[in-house]
């Protein structure tokens, strides 16, 4: 199993990056992926789609829809892509400790 | 033209047989056509292949850990010896046992078959690719194991073959390089049919030694068992997303859209591939609008599997293909519908539309959503502006649905009528291209697998997308749609359209037909589909 390090960060990250155990996800471990997509720091309006993600994340298991995270942050999918440029899935949901996204999506 | 001699037998050597260069494959159209400008292909770090399967060609699909002991390998290779045995008796292959035998026993080697499988060609002609490279892997192995023959005419009549961990290894991943798009088996005169060989070599994989992806497997068929979804959606959250879909699109087009539950007795069981409703969204939307359009009494399900039409059991596991099979058939069966719809997803319509009458009888009637479409345009009294669709579009038949299935017209009338621009790829029906995304691939990005489909599986696809569209500007400027009715497919599009940068250098753009047929609803006012929001 390939392991991400970054500064004093150590985890488990699967082929594509995503945390093998979303659980030890924490805001240091949030900076950490968030390098992985040249992003160096993260702002209110990361943090802003990165709480909203975890919330949906703890409350149903899976990543909220694109569009939703779209409506409910108010931010347009182009602003998403700004802010973690890989995209909502392979990027935002990665920076905020979210499994990897599974079946045809 | 590659001129490295691979032999059959050089499966159960040690080592890598083969490696991908850019510069053998085939050359792309401008502004694709300089390898260096286009994403490189990621080569594994050593320490990965050192630890994991031997790979015939630097890639890893899966990736197994390499056994750590004598005993383990040993286990290993008469599991599959064992697994090889079963897949010839009837017992244990209740779908596909006649056409393998003879696609075992009656190849004639003319290699007629190579030229039509774009992998093979794509990759420069690659030997490890050729259809009949894998074919001719297993068909030692049946001559060696099933029906055994005379050792010395063995070797002289089919070749002998020795299964060790290497070809173990090595087989396996080859089974994830082909995307049985059966393409190969239409040309074959004698109808020998390669991609099913690749298909049952799969089965041996996961019935007798629990080898799947886990895209497939773990989180595939598993996941939607026990959660519902393959896309880990439970009926709370599908239905909490469909409520949003609804909302969304009443306050888009204006009137009231809803989506049905568990309705007794409705004419149509509609179950979508539940990817769409994660992902594209204004798919099951404007289902949605255009059922009710068309006055036709329609329900989803929200029972655990109901919701989600997917069942990769069809690429590599029959036992699992005919658990979410029965469970699709059963809940229509509970409700009392007249027919189940297959949403716009060819491997469901596949599994399910056909396959299923392999394993049950007089089951639900079911149907496919081209016919459907095609019924509810030209049939139903709704009024359409086909200037609405007033870009190129051009069709992409999804493998299952067209060669496998046969359904080739509804689609392509509905086209002609509602989408003015519409032109053909060369060439389509039952001739066509798989994505490069089939058989589970477009879920599969693990190691550099990502690379291979980009850059080999879905290059002939690309190519032929680029070429529809050659009498049009170029650029960005024209929005150009390809029509993929099937989530799959559309996996695949949407990943080669990012990975060549093909929205901004060719203003390609993607999506299903439904879309296209409600964009051009007199009916609805405003634009159903907005490039600016794809
Ligand atoms: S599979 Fe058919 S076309 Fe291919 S080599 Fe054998 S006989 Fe010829
Ligand atoms: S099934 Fe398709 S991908 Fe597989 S060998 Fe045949 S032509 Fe090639």
């Amino acid at each position: 199993m390939p392991v991400f390090e970054y500064g004093d960060v150590k985890i488990n990250v699967d082929e594509d990056g995503f945390m093998e155990n979303p659980e030890e996800w924490n805001e240091k471990v949030a900076l950490a992926l968030a390098s992985t997509e040249d992003v160096y720091e993260l702002t209110d309006e990361h943090w802003h789609v990165i709480n909203y993600l975890r919330d949906y994340y703890q409350k149903y298991g899976i990543a909220p829809m694109i569009r939703k995270l779209c409506k409910e942050t108010g931010f347009s999918l182009k602003k998403i892509y700004e802010l973690f440029p890989s995209g909502p899935a392979k990027g935002a949901c990665k920076v905020a400790g979210l499994a990897k996204p599974t079946g045809c999506v | 033209m590659r001129t490295n001699i691979i032999k059959i037998t050089d499966i159960s050597k040690p080592g890598q047989l083969t490696e991908i260069d850019l510069q053998e494959l085939a050359p792309l159209p401008p502004p694709y056509d300089d390898y260096r400008n286009l994403p490189g292909f990621k080569k594994l770090p050593k320490a990965t292949m050192e630890n994991l399967s031997d790979s015939p060609d630097g890639v890893l699909a899966t990736g197994l850990s390499r056994p750590a002991s004598k005993e383990e390998e040993e286990r290993l290779i008469n599991l599959f010896i064992s697994g090889l045995k079963k897949l010839f008796t009837k017992e244990n292959n209740w779908t596909f046992l006649q056409p393998l035998i003879l696609s075992m026993e009656h190849c004639a080697k003319c290699q007629t078959c190579n030229e039509e499988c774009p992998i093979y060609e794509e990759s420069g002609h690659n030997e490890v690719y050729r259809p009949t490279y894998r074919a001719e892997i297993l068909r030692r192995l049946y001559f060696k194991y099933v029906k055994p023959t005379n050792p010395l005419m063995r070797k002289f009549m089919q070749g002998d073959i020795e299964v060790n961990w290497e070809l173990i290894s090595k087989l396996f991943e080859l089974s994830y390089r082909c995307t049985l798009c059966r393409r190969c088996a239409m040309s074959c005169p004698i109808g020998v049919d390669n991609g099913l060989i690749t298909h049952e070599l799969r089965k041996i994989f996961s019935s007798e030694m629990g080898l799947a992806p886990k895209e497939l497997h773990e989180k595939g068929t598993v996941q939607q068992l026990i959660v519902g979804s393959s896309t880990g959606m439970n009926p709370e959250v599908v239905k909490d997303n469909m409520e949003f879909i609804d909302e969304d699109i009443s306050e888009r087009v204006g009137f009231k859209v809803e989506t049905k539950w568990d309705v007794e007795g409705a004419e149509v069981l509609l179950i979508h591939n539940a990817g769409e409703i994660l992902a594209w969204p204004d798919n099951p939307a404007a289902f949605a609008i255009l059922l009710d359009a068309a006055g036709i009494t329609w329900t989803m399900s929200s029972e655990l599997v109901g919701y989600d039409g997917v069942n990769y059991g069809l690429f590599y596991d029959d036992v699992q293909l005919a658990r979410i099979a029965m469970k699709h058939l059963e809940i229509a069966k509970k409700l009392k519908v007249k027919k189940i719809v297959m949403g716009e997803c060819g491997h469901e319509s596949k599994a399910l539309g056909v396959i299923a009458d392999r394993i049950f009888e007089g089951a639900v009637p079911r149907e496919t959503a081209m016919t459907l479409i095609e019924d509810i345009v030209f049939n139903r009294g709704i009024k359409f502006d086909p200037s609405k669709n007033d870009f190129p579009v051009t069709l992409h038949d999804p493998c299952n649905i067209t060669r496998a299935m046969g359904v080739i017209e509804p689609q392509r009338r509905v086209l002609r009528y509602i989408a003015p621009k519409f032109r053909e790829m060369t060439p389509h029906g039952v001739n066509n291209y798989c994505c490069g995304g089939g058989s589970g691939f477009a879920i599969m990005s693990g190691h550099n697998f990502l690379d291979w489909r980009m850059h080999i599986s879905g290059r002939r696809k690309f190519r032929q997308i680029l070429e529809a569209f050659k009498d049009e500007p170029p650029g960005k400027e024209v929005p150009k749609y390809v029509c993929a009715p099937c989530s799959n497919c559309k996996g695949q599009i949407r990943d080669l359209i990012d990975f060549y940068g093909a929205k901004e250098k060719s203003g390609l753009y993607y999506g299903g037909l439904v879309e296209l047929v409600v964009n051009a609803m007199v009916d609805i006012k405003d634009k159903f589909i907005d490039f600016d929001m794809m």
